[in-house]
């Protein structure tokens, strides 16, 4: 694993910064940990420490919070996290083969891993997103997958990484050629964003 | 060339999350590169999530055209017609003018939380105000009502919590009102956790003033100058477009001091949730909002004498909320005038699963499931019989086709051993195992228990062991009689609700669909076809055609054989993991579960 290399680099600025918005009393816990988890993917450890020197919050508390939300990562993520939904219909609908498809795709296989090893995505499972009517459904990034079978998700697993200049793992040898596309890309996001 | 319309079209597209997951900004970058003259709005979701991505276009003539299904390759179509030039793209249009084809799923409904949902751009202001937004508060204000006589309104509405357990609003907001205190709080829950509910969503999403203004009337009921909306983080719009209705409601004088000019008082903070189910409970939903792990406490004292921060707290969810200016606007008796002698009014119901024609819809109290189901949902979507529906999420059950008359009331439902609870409506056909179902629902609850009590902790933990057991082929009768006796016993000891609830889905399908446990025992087989531990997938060479395509997508490689040599191909049973890839790639149906 690369596992290493993902590691966040915390900036102390901006964790004090987050913490004279959110004040420093025990009700900013969540909101706290929320911001660092929107900057990092996940809580480092020493963004952590600086809450408890910087705040009245007590590392038990805080650590205690941090453990209890499901929301909450203490491992780093890959640079992308795909969000499969297993609420009631996407479970009806075969939730489950989008975690077996996109593994696959993936190269995961040990159970208690959810990151591929060249550190590109993280599969996390959630309860519901809501979109019930289009189960199954995924989230990469922002954007939402409905209507999938396991063959669908690993397509648009694949368009993603190639939008996005990402590989999957055992496919880094066609590193030139994906290059080739991902100079593409970015010219396609710039269209969307002018249009 | 034909004459064009003198004004420019207007396009409305739904953007909504499940809009959006459709393809609702390719849907609208694509009409706005090809009409670059037309106005372009967006709303919310109208809660036909079966005919994803819908677009309106107001013609020049200002008739109204909405369409279903609409993508980037029929847009041109659409817009042929529109220009006059091509054919009306029949296929895809829902409604025209007064017409209404096919659309019996909208007549048959009741709007008044949706009343303003998918019909107005949500992140407008302006536009809840000419739908008569904020009039309700102002009439409070202006004629000067007294917080008594608004409570009076709403128990002759006879409005009960809609968000699952149906207490009367009017008699919960008297015990804040009379509780001592000056600080008191509103919350508005927003921590929809029941996977298969998502009314609350589309409505904060939608048409988040009508929940603000909610808030507004029941904060100056219970006498209450602060509040809290609680929405779950899984809601990033959800979170952005109530976030603009307070910064909008603000600057308009509707939020802060004064209220309007008259001595009022409010204003409302967003609080995340954090993925966590129990906080749907109103005391882990204070304990959370207090920066705390959200576990519940015992009750009494209740919230509305002790809650956020030791203060008199009201909690309201999202739909309860957005029902009261309606109520205020049209009277509490016109309210009662809907529904049954003891649920008033109307419910939502966010309809998915094996139904044609899924969606949000809201129904007047009373309607049969039935009804719903195929009056307004169409029946099954995949040709089987539908055999039951799932009501209440994870604190509610199962209920078999043959109580489908069951009218939408509480104590109707609660009867049957399901609840109404927040509104999930999830329809399964013979293709879904009711065990499989219930040890879902188990293993959901079980992660999300706090473990602060006992029975909950433990409880959930032991039913989701022999759920799995019996899943996996392993259990034996006695299984079922020890998991029946231990789901009593959670029911029955459990501190919170969370625990109180989470046998239903056990004990429903136990009383409804006891043969498909014996099945799973006795005769080591899933009727359903789903529990992995007892179905086997074998590669039929009468249909296969030998192409190959499931080899390819075998995640374990089970799967051998010669291309165009159908009788070759062959599943390795050992190395299977009955993931069902196969059956779903397969083109000719060539591969039997079993």
């Amino acid at each position: 694993m690369e596992q290493n290399s993902l590691v966040a680099a915390v900036d102390k600025a901006l964790v004090k910064k987050w913490i004279a918005e959110n004040g420093s009393d025990a009700s900013a816990a969540v909101p706290l940990l929320q911001a660092v988890q929107n900057e990092y993917g996940y809580l480092p450890r020493e963004a952590m420490d600086i809450i408890v020197s910087e705040t009245d919050i007590s590392a038990s508390q805080l650590f205690g919070v941090a453990t209890f939300y499901s929301q909450f990562r203490l491992d780093p993520v890959g640079r992308h996290v795909i969000k499969v939904c297993h609420g009631t219909a996407c479970h009806v609908s075969g939730a489950d083969r989008l975690n077996t498809a996109l593994r696959q795709s993936l190269g995961i296989t040990e159970e208690e891993e959810d990151t591929a090893s060249n550190g590109s995505y993280t599969i996390e499972d959630v309860a519901c997103i809501g979109c019930c009517s289009l189960a199954p459904v995924m989230v990469i990034g922002e954007e939402t997958f409905g209507n999938l079978k396991g063959a669908d998700a690993q397509r648009s697993l694949k368009k993603h990484a190639r939008q996005h200049g990402e590989f999957l793992p055992g496919h880094e040898e066609k590193k030139g050629e994906a290059d080739a596309t991902q100079k593409k890309a970015p010219d396609k996001k710039k269209k969307e964003v002018r249009q | 060339m034909s004459a064009q319309p003198v004004k420019p079209l207007t396009v409305i597209v739904g953007e909504g999350t499940c809009g959006i997951a459709a393809g609702a900004k390719e849907v609208f970058n694509t009409f706005r590169t090809l009409v670059p003259d037309a106005e372009m709005k967006t709303v919310g979701c109208v809660g036909m999530c079966h005919q994803e991505v819908m677009v309106e276009i107001i013609d020049g003539r200002g008739d109204a055209f909405l369409y279903g299904k609409v993508d980037k390759k029929n847009i041109p179509s659409i817009l042929g017609f529109h220009q006059g030039r091509g054919e009306l793209l029949s296929d895809h249009l829902i409604r025209s003018g007064t017409q209404m084809d096919g659309a019996d799923y909208l007549t048959r409904q009741t709007r008044i939380v949706l009343r303003n949902v998918g019909r107005i751009d949500p992140k407008s202001l302006e536009e809840y105000r000419k739908r008569d937004g904020y009039r309700a508060i102002e009439k409070i204000l202006k004629d000067n009502i007294s917080p008594e006589k608004v409570i009076d309104e709403i128990r002759t509405a006879g409005i009960r919590g809609r968000g699952g357990a149906g207490f009367p609003t009017a008699v919960k907001w008297n015990f804040a009102r009379s509780a001592e205190g000056e600080e008191k709080y509103l919350i508005c829950n927003g921590d929809e956790g029941d996977p298969g509910a998502f009314m609350d969503r589309s409505l904060l999403e939608g048409d988040p003033h009508s929940v603000l203004e909610g808030m507004l009337i029941a904060a100056y009921a219970i006498g209450a100058s602060r509040g809290y909306a609680y929405i779950r983080a899984e809601y990033p719009l959800a979170v952005e477009h109530f976030g603009k209705a307070i910064e909008d409601a603000r600057e308009a004088g509707l939020l802060g001091k004064n209220i309007l000019g008259y001595s009022f008082d409010f204003d409302v903070k967003i609080k995340q949730g954090a993925g966590a189910f129990v906080c749907g409970e109103e005391t882990a939903l204070i304990a959370s909002i207090e920066g705390n792990r959200g576990m519940p406490r015992i009750r009494p004292p209740f919230p509305a004498i002790k809650g956020l921060f030791g203060k008199p707290t009201i909690i309201n969810n999202v739909e309860t909320l957005a029902n009261l200016p309606w109520i205020i606007e049209n009277s509490g008796a016109a309210y009662a005038g809907i529904g049954t002698e003891q649920s008033r009014g109307t419910k939502v119901f966010a309809l998915a699963g094996t139904v044609k024609r899924g969606g949000l819809v809201e129904v007047p109290m009373g309607m049969t499931i039935r009804q719903v189901l195929y009056d307004i949902g169409g029946g099954s979507s995949t040709g089987r019989p539908i055999k039951a529906v799932q009501l209440g999420g994870p604190s509610g059950g199962c209920i078999p086709e043959s109580l489908f008359d069951t009218p939408i009331e509480y104590e109707a439902l609660n009867a049957t051993g399901a609840i109404m609870g927040s509104g999930g409506m999830v329809v399964m056909d013979a293709k879904s195992c009711m065990v499989d179902i219930a040890r879902y629902f188990l293993e959901f609850t079980q992660i999300e228990s706090c473990g602060k009590c006992t029975f909950c902790r433990i409880g959930t933990l032991r039913m989701k062991e022999l759920l799995t057991r019996i899943c996996d082929g392993e259990g034996t009768m006695d299984d079922i009689d020890t998991l029946e006796e231990v789901a009593y016993q959670v029911k029955a000891s459990s501190l919170c609700g969370l625990g109180q609830t989470a046998p239903n889905p056990v004990l429903t399908t136990l009383k409804y669909f006891r043969d498909e446990y014996v099945a799973h025992v006795e005769k080591k087989r899933c009727p359903a076809g789903v529990c992995k531990g007892l179905i086997t997938h074998t590669i039929m060479p009468e249909s296969c055609t030998g192409c190959s395509i499931c080899e390819r997508y075998c995640p374990v490689d089970a799967i051998t054989g010669i291309v165009k040599k159908p009788e070759s191909w062959v599943i390795d049973k050992k190395l299977c993991i009955n993931c069902g890839m196969c059956v779903e790639v397969c083109n000719s149906d060539a591969i039997r579960v079993e």
